[in-house]
């Protein structure tokens, strides 16, 4: 059997399936977090209409100043 | 995904799951701490995303990510013994013959390759990856990965032929 022959037969093969309780776990605490990050966004966004209503924009965009972070991609070897 | 898409964050799951479950496998060779690694992963990404901090490059963080943690686990406990390890790190297409025949084989001769020979051979395969991004998940040379890869056909190969395939 030559080196072709054995990767056609190993790529015929399929992934194991993934359990269906690991499916929920995953989905279900994913959906909170993000659930919850949705749900501060619209509460600053609230907050920020509110201080631009009253005339404190600039204290909006203040917050935004020191609070805005930018995309981080960090992966960390072991 | 950035601060709170629930469906996107569905969507990347069921792209990836199945994926990074079998490289979980195929690393530290247990179901419930494979399930756990990819569990950990995702609910990371989760809460990188509800911060508005999405990963660049998804697919490396998510095969880096379950590396490391799989790397980590298996710094805590013992090797078991290839006897004791019972999982499937491939599954055969029903009404196939020739697989289904061979899968046995072939999955006890992939567990019992050395962990970066198994890790290049899964990758490669299954995932797709190219030779230079599995050496940069090995922190190793592309040379040695492709050798990894070859010396591990090679020794699948000779299980095969000892078995008369």
């Amino acid at each position: 059997m030559d080196d072709d022959r054995i990767e056609r037969l190993l790529k015929g093969y399929s992934l194991p399936a993934v359990s269906p309780d690991l499916d929920q776990r995953v989905l279900s605490e994913g959906a909170a977090i993000l659930g919850r990050a949705r749900t501060r966004a619209m509460v600053e966004e609230v907050g920020r209409s509110l201080l631009q209503g009253l005339g404190f924009g600039y204290l909006a965009w203040a917050f935004d100043l020191v609070t805005t972070t930018d995309a981080d991609y960090r992966v960390e070897f072991i | 995904m950035i601060r709170g898409e629930s469906g996107a964050f569905a969507d990347l799951y069921q792209k990836y799951r199945a994926r990074l479950h079998q490289y979980a496998l195929s690393l530290i060779r247990s179901r419930l701490e494979a399930e756990d690694v990819v569990h950990d992963v995702f609910i990371g990404l989760a809460k990188q995303a509800s911060g508005g901090r999405m990963p660049r490059e998804l697919s490396a963080y998510l095969y880096v990510s379950v590396r490391n943690r799989c790397v980590d686990r298996m710094r805590r406990k013992p090797e078991l013994p290839l006897d004791d390890v019972d999982l499937d790190v491939i599954v055969a297409p029903p009404g196939d013959e020739e697989r289904i025949e061979l899968r046995r084989l072939l999955n006890r001769a992939l567990l019992a390759l050395p962990a970066e020979q198994a890790e290049v051979v899964v990758l490669r395969t299954w995932h797709d990856l190219e030779f230079a991004a599995i050496a940069g998940m090995q922190r190793t040379s592309v040379n040695t990965a492709l050798s990894r890869y070859q010396y591990g056909l090679a020794k699948l190969r000779k299980e095969l032929g000892v078995h008369g395939r």
